[in-house]
């Protein structure tokens, strides 16, 4: 692939999100991101698996 | 002029960390309550009076939805289910 | 939005380890020790310690939060029973 050396850097994935991590929690950010990373990944990992459908299909609150 | 900017900037970085290690200190609990809950029964109190029982699975990081397994509805059981937190007034558990 | 969501980490940080009534949505009342109040959310994650060494959990959610009222300081004991509660081998890890 050709790249062109007079293009911005792109944003890498996520790296805006470690930013925000960063300003929100401080020296403890990467500590705080792992673990939500974990929980995130466990919890897309289980809805693939078992296809789980809202329960009521109608939200009880708008 | 030069030393009372600059311990105003001291002060604000002071303030910043405080708040971010309270931030971090309150989340980190936060997710470890969580991660208590997996596989536990738990009672959900919802809106307009609904209540329902199921094996708590896992939640996003928004806390926006809830990932449960045999869920106990007033009409039966679902086996697997998502329940949107905004739905949701209380839940409680036991450890 | 309501008021209990506004608030910023450390006047949350305030509530932890006291004791609490909360009034939520459809006049619910609940009462309890406080481990923590999620900084995403707002929910406040409210523990009774049961005779038998259990604890039972109420989490009660930030947008249903109507009032919170403190009640007394749970002290040394309480910090102590509450976080080992939730330490994955229920051993408080002293951070280094």
């Amino acid at each position: 692939v050709h790249m062109c050396g007079a293009a911005p850097p792109l944003e890498r994935p996520g790296e805006r999100r470690g930013v925000e991590m960063k300003k929100l929690y401080g020296e403890d950010a990467a500590k705080i991101q792992g673990m939500e990373t974990a929980m995130q990944l466990t919890f897309d990992r289980k809805c693939d698996k078992k296809q789980p459908k809202y329960w009521p299909v109608i939200p009880l609150r708008l | 002029t030069t030393v009372s900017a600059s311990s105003a900037a001291d002060a604000h970085g002071v303030a910043l960390r405080d708040e971010q290690r309270a931030r971090s200190l309150l989340r980190e609990r936060f997710l470890r309550s969580l991660l208590a809950m997996c596989g536990r029964p738990v009672r959900f109190s919802m809106y307009e009076k609904v209540q329902v029982e199921a094996k708590f699975g896992a939640s996003d990081i928004d806390v926006l939805n809830f990932q449960v397994s045999d869920l106990q509805t007033p009409i039966g059981v679902q086996k697997e289910a998502l329940l949107r937190c905004p739905d949701i007034i209380t839940y409680n558990f036991e450890i | 939005m309501n008021p209990w969501r506004q608030k910023m980490p450390l006047e949350w940080q305030r509530y932890v380890n006291n004791e609490v009534k909360v009034v939520a949505d459809e006049k619910r009342q609940y009462q309890g020790w406080v481990y923590t109040v999620d900084p995403v959310s707002a929910s406040i994650v409210l523990v009774n310690p049961q005779e038998d060494g259990r604890a039972h959990v109420t989490v009660v959610m930030g947008h249903a939060v109507e009032k919170v009222e403190l009640l007394q300081d749970g002290g040394e004991e309480i910090a102590q029973r509450l976080s080992s509660l939730f330490s994955p081998d229920g051993v408080q890890t002293v951070s280094r």
